[in-house]
């Protein structure tokens, strides 16, 4: 893994690594991507991908209302709240 | 030079169900107290699962039906990962992969005759909350209200050329989708709102110019307004070279009547899409694909062309009716009792619709049962009700769909009598108060008949067949 | 009243529910998983929460929050050492094998289940594609008594298997014919390699044909595995933000600092290796050739399986490489672990650990395993 990559990965995932844990994590990386060779001999040239495991279908609900829950026990547990509202700091748009 | 202007179009509708797309909260936001529809799921609280709402799936597939779409019997779910405060997960499950429709068309009215706007594709996805800057000057407040609610995203192809393709396009879709019963698309509300991607380029020329999105139009008009300043500020940097432009998101400020380049992340558009494993595959099997078909409405055109040709009513009538499906409906039950088409749209047009203006509601908002008004119809047609309170009892069942037009006539002493005693008693009483107007009929002014008429009218309450008054009064005065 | 175990990644009502993450200590639930629902209605009650590794992807336990769990000077298992009371069984999350793992090290029965029989309703998503509620317990009769109750139909979970195939899982045939992965003998310490060799004598003993097979295709698992259960991760994490509940750091100037400087003080260093992975694996360039490949093994390997199922009853393989951990183990050895567990994980299959042994049997097979572990139990008493 290039360090270039790694910058925006983290970037991407909202996280920040020191050098030490860079370090740890590219050797991770590339323990991984040579992993990954063994797929490589692998054919799935006509092999369809398996999101799901076991072939259930069409999963559907029907459109009823409910709603057991309050903004204030939704909110118990909110860092910082107002007036029925999670806060952020002021986002520019 | 002359240009040309090359629009696509993102069109995101909320569709009208009653729950959100994965959890069970109310769908209706709009205006609802902050974080009053929200559940551990639609927050981004971890342990509850998604299931499909289906009416999304109808919904969905109906639209696509609606413009003309080839609908993709497998149709699946993908989650979209980014980060903002309007997201709670952090992802967005929308269709990235099998969107349930694609290659579709929207057949535009254009001043330079009939045009066809291809669609690429549509897709089910969920809604983000909503922001809200202004409560406090340094934080932003989360709602997530309209977390999950289900939404579908129309991708038009780049084949519209301005403003007015662009209003026609627009026009075209809210008809659809309104027709098809599956969306309010009110641009204030909301439920509508449109991305602008739009480029410039020589005319003639097959190469595209740079493009940018536009997003934050709250209004057709505001959307019109904003493609002419985006496409002078094109045509400017390339004539004069004002500015070099570069493919970016760009807000439009309406009041300002500007467009400001959005600041954006490195990482921003990188989204890494990846099959949702919680959402299973759907698949439309032809039963559920043909009972959708099946609830497809009329064209508004068809309808149309229908009312005036076999129904014999005039291109006027025809429009106003055809303006909304609810309308339509509401006419069409009428008609089915009354069976007299014009008595009908009459009805439909000056009493329902202007009841609709003065209550201040949208002709979609229309509640009213069509038989019901029908029997009503009957009764005036009939002679058993006067016009005068036919109305009082249409602005009765415009409330209350319960009563029977003939019930509520009986009870409240609306049905017409045939008692000529009456009549005669009340005419005599009449013209013997007010030997003035006799004089003036008598000396040829037809207007005063139509006062004593009027009173004689008020006496009996409007209860009275009007020719069998009239034909009375006249031969009371003739006998004088 | 009967007492059950939970894992840290079932949510809880009345407990706080962690997932061994600083990211949401003290988190307190409005809801409950499926499984305790079932287990309450059943009269159970829970005696306690067992502490987990951060998201339950470590070996066992060494990357919770508040610190390895450490017995003379071994790794060791919370839930293992908590069923050392008298709960029946410990119901747990087998997101990347932590459960079939402690098991083995712990002469413990685990059952995982099909995927799909038992609702995931109520657990913290990691690997959803993949991760099962699991049972551990003393013996495949107490396994078997709490899985029979929450296995099942649930309508909040949309992976949920009908009724109807959840009843499949409760029939038994008998083993006939086993199955040994010769790939994954090679690398286990002696006192492994001997369980196995103990193990297939006990078999041989009882009549059952072992044969020893060999398959790249089942041994790549882990690799695929990886990449699917780091790219969910990576996304069902995305969620803690410091923004709804949960960790926020005190120091932070607009809205990506507050996210950035909460994700980074709260979560830990192997979580972050398996976010940046699993993040990686999805990029652009990497989606098709890495992401879509994994997806694709998932099946071939799948397919594997099912051919052997053709002739044996089950496959039996190791579940771990050393029965003890040593104290200072690297986090991420966890990465070489799973080679053991991913089979059954990628492929959604039953597996049952027991006397130190994993047997992965084909789908719906959980009611045989364990009617098999129940009688080698037995002859081993």
């Amino acid at each position: 893994m290039e360090r270039e990559t790694l910058r925006l990965l983290e970037m991407l995932n909202q996280l920040r690594l020191t050098e030490e844990q860079k370090e740890k994590v590219i050797s991770f990386c590339n323990n991984r991507e040579a992993a990954l060779k063994a797929l490589d001999a692998i054919d799935t040239e006509n092999v369809e991908r398996m999101v799901h495991v076991m072939p259930v279908l069409t999963v559907v609900r029907e459109d009823i209302v409910s709603q057991p829950y309050t903004a204030e026990e939704l909110q118990q547990g909110a860092p910082e709240t107002d007036e029925g509202y999670w806060c952020v700091p002021k986002v520019m748009e | 030079m002359k240009y040309e202007t090359v629009i696509g179009l993102e069109v995101h509708v909320e569709l009208a169900t009653k729950s959100k797309i994965f959890c069970s909260c109310s769908a209706h936001s709009f205006g609802a107290e902050p974080n009053s529809h929200v559940c551990p799921a639609c927050c981004g609280m971890p342990g509850m699962l998604p299931v499909v709402n289906k009416r999304v799936v109808d919904y969905g597939m109906k639209a696509g039906m609606m413009l003309n779409c080839h609908i993709n019997r497998t149709t699946t779910f993908d989650k979209k990962s980014y980060y903002y405060p309007d997201l709670p997960a952090a992802y967005q499950t929308t269709q990235w992969f099998a969107p349930v429709a694609v290659n579709g068309t929207v057949e535009i009215e254009t001043s330079g005759g009939k045009k066809s706007v291809r669609i690429k594709q549509i897709h089910m996805e969920e809604d983000a909350g909503k922001l809200v800057h202004d409560i406090r000057e340094d934080t932003t407040h989360v709602d997530f209200n309209r977390t999950s609610v289900p939404l579908i995203e129309i991708v038009s192809q780049p084949d519209l050329s301005g403003a007015e393709e662009v209003e026609a396009y627009l026009e075209r879709l809210k008809t659809l989708l309104r027709y098809a019963k599956v969306a309010e698309c009110e641009m204030a509300h909301g439920t509508m709102r449109c991305d602008v991607n739009l480029s410039v380029r020589p005319e003639g020329s097959n190469v595209l110019g740079v493009r940018t999105e536009m997003k934050n139009m709250n209004s057709i008009e505001a959307i019109k307004r904003a493609i002419e300043y985006e496409v002078s500020r094109h045509i400017d940097a390339i004539e004069n070279g004002t500015e070099v432009l570069v493919q970016e998101t760009r807000r439009w400020d309406d009041i300002k009547g500007k467009s400001y380049a959005m600041r954006t992340k490195e990482t921003a558009g990188d989204y890494r899409y990846f099959p949702d494993p919680n959402v299973m595959p759907i698949v439309i099997d032809d039963e559920w694909f043909d009972s959708i078909k099946a609830t497809l409405p009329e064209l508004p055109e068809v309808k149309k062309a229908r009312y005036t040709g076999e129904y014999g009513l005039s291109d006027y009538d025809a429009d106003q009716l055809t303006k909304s499906i609810a309308v339509c409906e509401c006419f069409e039950d009428a008609y089915s009792v009354c069976g007299n088409a014009k008595d009908a749209a009459n009805w439909m047009i000056s009493e329902v619709m202007s009841l609709l203006n003065v209550k201040k509601m949208t002709y979609d908002m229309l509640d009213l049962n069509g038989i019901t008004l029908g029997e009503l119809i009957v009764l005036v047609s009939g002679g058993k009700v006067g016009r005068a309170n036919a109305k009082k009892i249409l602005a009765a069942i415009f409330d209350d769909p319960s009563i029977v037009p003939e019930e509520y006539a009986k009870a409240n002493g609306f049905i017409v009598s045939n008692d000529t005693g009456l009549i005669a008693t009340v005419v005599k009483e009449t013209v013997a108060a007010d030997p003035k107007s006799v004089a003036d009929f008598k000396g040829g002014k037809e207007k005063a008949l139509m006062a004593l008429f009027g009173k004689c009218m008020k006496q009996l309450k409007g209860n009275c067949d009007p020719q069998v008054l009239r034909k009375i009064l006249i031969d009371h005065i003739n006998g004088l | 009243m009967k007492k059950i175990i939970v894992d840290d990644m079932l949510l809880t009502k009345d407990l706080p529910t962690t997932a061994g993450s600083k990211m949401l200590e003290g988190y307190m639930s409005l809801f409950e998983a499926e499984a305790i629902s079932r287990l309450n209605g059943a009269g159970y009650t829970i005696s306690g929460k067992a502490e987990v590794g951060e998201f339950a992807i470590d070996l066992i336990c060494e990357t919770n929050y508040k610190g390895a769990f450490v017995k003379k000077g071994k790794l060791a298992s919370p839930v293992a050492e908590m069923l050392e009371g008298d709960a029946e069984a410990a119901v747990c999350m087998d997101v990347n094998g932590s459960v079939r793992r402690a098991a083995a090290q712990n002469s413990l029965v685990s059952i995982k289940p099909t995927y799909g029989t038992v609702s995931r309703f109520g657990t913290v998503p990691v690997a959803c594609s993949g991760e099962t509620v699991s049972v551990m317990a003393k013996s495949a009769d107490n396994c078997e008594a709490v899985l029979s109750i929450i296995a099942g139909h649930d309508d909040k979970d949309g992976t949920s298997l009908s009724d109807e195939d959840c009843a499949k899982a409760k029939e038994v045939s008998p083993m006939r014919r086993i199955a040994v992965l010769g790939n994954m003998l090679k690398d286990t310490d002696l006192a492994v390699a001997r369980k196995i060799e103990i193990f297939r004598e006990n078999l041989a003993a009882k009549g059952i044909e072992v044969c020893e097979i060999n398959s790249d295709v089942i041994a790549a698992s882990s690799a695929a595995w990886n990449v699917l259960m780091c790219a969910e991760l990576c996304n069902n994490v995305s969620r803690y933000d410091g923004v709804k509940y949960g960790y926020r750091a005190e120091n932070f100037s607009g809205i990506d600092e507050l996210y950035t400087n909460s994700r980074t003080e709260a979560f830990g260093e192997l979580l972050k290796c398996a976010i940046l992975f699993g993040s990686d694996t999805l990029s652009t360039e990497n989606y098709m050739k890495v992401y879509d490949k994994s997806l694709r093994v998932r099946r071939v390997v799948s397919e594997a399986f099912n051919a052997l199922f053709e002739q044996y009853d089950a496959v039996m393989m190791p579940a771990c490489s050393s029965f003890d951990y040593s104290e200072d183990i690297e986090d991420t050895a966890v990465f070489e672990e799973n080679y053991y567990t991913a089979p059954a994980s990628i492929t959604g299959l039953p597996a049952v650990v027991i006397d130190g042994v994993q047997l992965v049997g084909k789908a719906f097979s959980e009611g045989s395993l364990l009617a098999f572990a129940k009688e080698y139990e037995k002859e081993a008493k």
